[in-house]
């Protein structure tokens, strides 16, 4: 058995060898290929974890009435510490509101002489718990404290999470559309290629039916060979993007890059290069299939 | 004897014992090409084990036809046909590839990797059905001392003279020992000499007890070695001329 597999695998290594060319081409198309497809998904991933680092910084901030009696403020604390996915809650009032934004001037806090500090609202900075920060989550804590009559106007940034949301989900769109449509090609050029190779290979095919190789003998190095095309392909494709992302940090703008520095641009997890790998290997492997059924049939 | 032993696995349980010492039996046989044209027309015909048989017909008769239905490569459009216990006409019948091992193939244009040795074509027939490397380089050895070309062992195919290709072409037939040899016009291309020393090694085989059928239209060949003839005439077998006869009666 062991040497059987082992006679398997040198067969398709052989075929590989024994028409490089078409085998070479076919591995630098699957490369552009998936190159084209981890981009998207490198790009999808970084906005990903940027609106998770957004939404870990998320707090959201309630202002209160003028003239709210300290009586009912203080209840009103008490009963948003209740609601559900509220880590902490502090009151801001208009002083310290107004002691903040000189702070946050700093050199121009001059610009604020004259002004009273009644003109500021009070207001409650809500801290949320962690599984709370998402946008769906988020709006099931906004629409509770909306209950509260109490409060004016209720804020958490919600335009910036739902474009990007939407931005992201874009993204994955687009990288499924377009990533379908290079599978499709991939699948196609697989499938010619290993055509080609069977098509050179015709004679000995036929001596292998003659002399009654099993036709696992004769199909499972065309699969191995399509598998090894899609490992090679999405191999490669995965260390260019990881050269091109490299030389693309290197040749960043000095004020992007301090942008790098709060939202750091990371490569893809392992996890996920795994993922793209298996999908290559995959989709090597259907090619393989394509090109055995239509030129293999058993018993010719 | 060997026919036997592969019969064993393959016969069905109702089967006639008579079919065990038949190498090949063919019943009512038709071949239809989806072209409408008719290769063969009820063939019913029985060959023994240890039988030496030429199929004779001229172009078009069907002998190839016939011969490729026997190993698989063609499907009668009607009609059973058993070879060495094998219902390869069976409803479901997949063992083509365990049929091919209990027979040795020999064609008229020797069908050998050009770009190979003599005992790489060779061992390639054994590699493929996963025999160990010790067993194959044995066999190897033991098949080219038999067809007397263990001298050219290590050259290229296409240093060979054409009786010598044909012989390598032989002698993987025959590298996996088999019950059955088809060969089909394997001395077409060949000048007298070269075919007579193909023909000795068919007959020394059929000596020790191998089936040997043998397509040709080669009128001459049956003449100087005289064995079973069965004729083919338009897709039929043409017992109204000459019948199925043994050559000489």
């Amino acid at each position: 058995m062991k040497y059987f597999v082992w006679h398997l695998v040198r067969r398709a290594f052989l075929n590989i060898k024994g028409n490089l060319y078409p085998n070479l081409s076919t591995v630098g198309i699957i490369a552009i290929s998936m190159l084209v497809f981890s981009s998207f998904t490198l790009i999808a991933f970084n906005l990903g974890s940027f609106i998770k680092i957004w939404e870990e910084k998320i707090e959201v901030v309630a202002y209160l009435k003028r003239g709210t009696p300290i009586q009912e403020v203080e209840t009103l604390l008490e009963n948003t510490r209740l609601i559900e996915g509220i880590e902490s809650v502090r009151y801001i009032s208009p002083f310290d509101a107004l002691g903040f934004l000189e702070s946050k001037l700093g050199g121009h806090k001059d610009l604020l002489e004259g002004i009273q500090p009644g003109i500021l609202p009070p207001s409650f900075e809500i801290e949320l718990k962690k599984e709370y920060r998402n946008s769906t989550r988020i709006k099931e804590i906004i629409s509770r404290l909306k209950r509260f009559p109490q409060f004016e106007e209720i804020q958490f940034g919600q335009e910036w999470v739902d474009t990007f949301s939407a931005l992201v989900h874009l993204m994955n769109l687009t990288q499924w559309i377009l990533g379908g449509l290079l599978l499709i090609a991939m699948i196609f050029i697989i499938s010619n290629t290993l055509q080609l190779t069977i098509s050179a290979r015709r004679d000995e095919i036929e001596i292998m039916r003659i002399v009654g190789a099993s036709p696992i003998f004769i199909h499972v190095p065309i699969y191995l060979e399509g598998l090894l095309q899609g490992l090679f392909g999405t191999g490669l494709a995965i260390f260019l993007l990881y050269l091109l992302q490299e030389i693309m940090m290197l040749h960043l703008p000095s004020s992007i890059q301090m942008w790098t520095v709060k939202i750091p641009i990371h490569f893809l997890p392992p996890e996920i290069i795994l993922q793209i790998l298996i999908g290559g290997m995959l989709l090597g492997l259907f090619g393989s299939f394509i090109a055995s059924m239509r030129f293999l049939r058993y018993g010719d | 004897m060997r026919c036997y032993l592969t019969s064993l696995f393959f016969l069905k349980k109702n089967e006639p014992r008579d079919n065990f010492l038949k190498m090949i039996k063919m019943s009512h046989v038709y071949k239809v090409y989806p072209t409408q044209i008719e290769a063969l027309s009820d063939v019913n015909l029985e060959i023994s084990d240890g039988e030496f048989t030429y199929i004779y017909g001229a172009s078009s008769s069907g002998r190839t036809t016939l011969i490729r239905i026997l190993y698989g490569a063609e499907k009668p459009t009607r009609g059973e046909v058993i070879v060495n216990g094998m219902d390869i006409t069976a409803k479901g019948f997949n063992k083509i590839h365990l049929l091919r091992r209990s027979m040795g193939i020999v064609f008229q244009d020797f069908k050998l990797l050009r770009d190979r040795t003599v005992s790489e074509n060779i061992s390639f027939a054994l590699e493929v059905i996963a025999y160990q490397k010790k067993e194959i380089r044995k066999r190897v050895s033991e098949v080219l001392e038999k067809v007397g070309l263990h001298q050219r062992a290590k050259d290229p195919i296409l240093a060979l003279s054409a009786g010598e290709q044909q012989r390598v072409a032989i002698a993987r037939a025959l590298v996996n020992n088999p019950p059955l040899i088809l060969a089909d016009e394997p001395t077409e291309n060949l000048d007298d000499q070269m075919a007579d020393e193909v023909m000795r090694i068919f007959t020394d085989l059929n000596q020790k007890g191998t089936t040997i059928i043998l397509a040709t239209h080669n009128k001459e060949l049956i003449q100087r070695y005289p064995y079973r003839v069965i004729y083919l005439l338009g897709g039929r077998v043409d017992l109204k001329t000459k019948g199925e006869q043994k050559e000489g009666e």
